[in-house]
């Protein structure tokens, strides 16, 4: 247990020791801001003439849940490029070495790993509910809506972090490791509006459509919290998780 | 304290160890002697848990590396060739990050590290980042990486690599300083260093072990009687022909003119030297020097590589 805490603190001070904390933040923010700032003038002029056209106006909630859909194509670039280093730059630089002789299970190096990237991501997404505040001290949006919108979006992130950490184990070059973490990303969120052409319709579309992860996040953004969605993405998260511990595992014997 | 028997490990279609069998016993300092890609580095990742033998296995303290890898790599501590180090952490967290890692109990990491420090003399660089270090340093941090938890045994590839004649020197006293309180395999393809800091050499070529022993033995298994080097003043080349009437074994010249070499066979034994001395003598070439020519271990290490 012990190690985990420290391989996840050394992990998480390495984000922050290079440009890279600071850039993720930097750039999950201004475009999380460009989304906001243009969906908050389309709420304004969509409200003012709402009476005019005789037709229903906008509310906060539905303002939020376009934010938080676009944050999911944010996070398409942002999570690739916080887990491609985790294993792929220990093995560039050697010191994957000193994990592998220390006296830690592999699915303690793993998770050690995971909290790191989870955590980082953890407080993106706390700097990034700024702009959710804002709606909350200029208007009067469902606050629960917002809440269970994040844990959403964390279970998500965990999900993606999952993922990452087990195409990063596969290979020694960042670059490949974000390129095929945003590759099955992406196919993951797609996978929900492909499921009709790719499968024909039948149980097969229903399948692929369980597995993309857009549905499970949407029961989220209204505001409900189920059983069923968070076991998701834990179980995505766990498998992912336990695919990156083998991979780990199997190395030895090459 | 280390024991491994019968490695094998296959690289595809090459083999990159056969057979390898060697025991290290408590308190010993052992050299791992071979030429690049001879199967060391991969011996020692063997030993260490990284990869996995093909067949055969490796034990420390008793552990089974494969079998127990935890237990054995709590007594473990490994420098491979490529020191592991973080370039972004300074020295000291560098150091608390690894005892952590190594589950030191969490009251005694801060007299683990700074005792590490001491010993390493690192405390000049303490609060410096490892990438600025030069690389003498790097490689110090490097070892007491792997001294942190105090460990049994220990696993030093190639620890001088790249270094200069003072950081070797300075590496070098710190290793035999080692010995005694810890187990201790060293890897080089630096002869001098093994017959300098080792009591035991393992010589392994092409992935197979050729000889071990220490170094005396290996010497004394080499010899096939004594080579003399006789020094004479004037006319060497008669002298050549007069000495090469008494029936000695491998006679040549020496490089410069006057040098002369030549083999005593164990049977023949040393009382020749004396028919030599009187030929040069009573030949009027004038003895300068007849000096027993002693074998380094560059000689056996040569042969038995060959």
């Amino acid at each position: 247990m012990s190690s985990i805490f420290a391989i996840a603190r050394r992990d998480l001070k390495a984000y922050f020791a290079s440009p890279r904390a600071s850039a993720i933040f930097w750039f999950f923010l201004i475009f999380m801001g460009f989304f906001f700032n243009n969906f908050i003038g389309l709420f304004m002029q969509m409200t003012q003439q709402a009476p005019m056209m005789g037709g229903q106006a906008p509310t906060l909630e539905q303002l939020l849940k376009a934010l938080f859909y676009n944050l999911h194509f944010i996070l398409l670039l942002v999570v690739p490029a916080v887990t491609m280093a985790s294993f792929s730059e220990e093995k560039r630089n050697h010191s994957i070495r000193l994990l592998q002789t220390s006296p830690c299970t592999p699915m303690e190096i793993v998770l050690g790993k995971f909290f790191a990237a989870a955590s980082l991501m953890a407080l993106v997404l706390v700097a990034s509910a700024v702009y959710p505040l804002f709606t909350v001290t200029h208007g009067n949006p469902d606050k629960m809506v917002i809440l269970t919108s994040y844990i959403g979006l964390l279970l998500l992130v965990c999900s993606q972090i999952a993922f990452g950490l087990w195409v990063s184990s596969m290979t020694s070059n960042q670059f490949m490791a974000f390129l095929f973490t945003m590759f099955g990303l992406f196919l993951l969120l797609i996978l929900n509006w492909m499921a009709t052409n790719l499968s024909g319709g039948g149980i097969m579309e229903s399948v692929l459509k369980y597995l993309a992860n857009s549905d499970h996040l949407d029961a989220f953004f209204k505001g409900t919290l189920s059983v069923g969605h968070t076991a998701y993405f834990l179980v995505f998260t766990a498998m992912f998780l336990f695919f990156t511990n083998v991979t780990l595992d199997s190395q030895r014997w090459r | 304290m280390i024991e491994v028997s019968s490695l094998c490990k296959n690289y595809g279609d090459l083999a990159a160890l056969s057979n390898v069998t060697f025991t290290v016993e408590k308190g010993q300092i052992v050299g791992f002697l071979g030429a690049n890609g001879a199967g060391k580095s991969t011996t020692m990742d063997i030993l260490c848990g990284c990869i996995g033998p093909d067949s055969g296995t490796a034990k420390i303290s008793g552990f089974d590396i494969t079998e127990q890898p935890i237990e054995a790599k709590k007594r473990l501590g490994y420098l491979p060739d490529v020191a592991p180090l973080h370039h972004e952490m300074i020295v000291e967290d560098f150091i608390r990050y690894v005892a952590e890692l190594h589950k030191v109990p969490s009251h005694s990491i801060r007299v683990r590290v700074d005792a590490t420090i001491e010993k390493l003399a690192l405390g000049d660089v303490r609060k410096r980042l490892i990438g600025n270090l030069s690389k003498g340093y790097r490689q110090r941090v490097g070892l007491a990486q792997a001294l942190v938890h105090d460990p049994e045994v220990l696993v030093l590839d190639e620890p001088t690599e790249g270094l200069d004649p003072t950081q070797i020197a300075e590496i070098r006293k710190l290793v035999r300083s080692l010995a005694g309180q810890h187990t201790i395999l060293l890897s080089s393809h630096i002869l001098s260093e093994v017959q300098n800091t080792c009591d035991k050499i393992v010589i392994i070529n092409k992935g197979q072990i050729v000889k071990q022993g220490t170094y005396e033995q290996l010497a004394a298994a080499m010899e096939t009687g004594h080579t003399y080097k006789l020094k004479v003043a004037r006319n060497g080349a008669n002298a050549l022909t007069t000495l090469g009437r008494l029936g000695l074994q491998n006679l040549k010249a020496g490089s410069t003119d006057g040098d002369i070499e030549f083999a005593v066979s164990a049977t023949t034994g040393d009382q020749i030297l004396d028919d030599v001395a009187k030929a040069v003598v009573d030949g009027g070439f004038g003895l300068r020097g007849l000096a027993l020519k002693t074998r380094s271990l560059e000689d056996v290490f040569l042969q038995l590589t060959k």
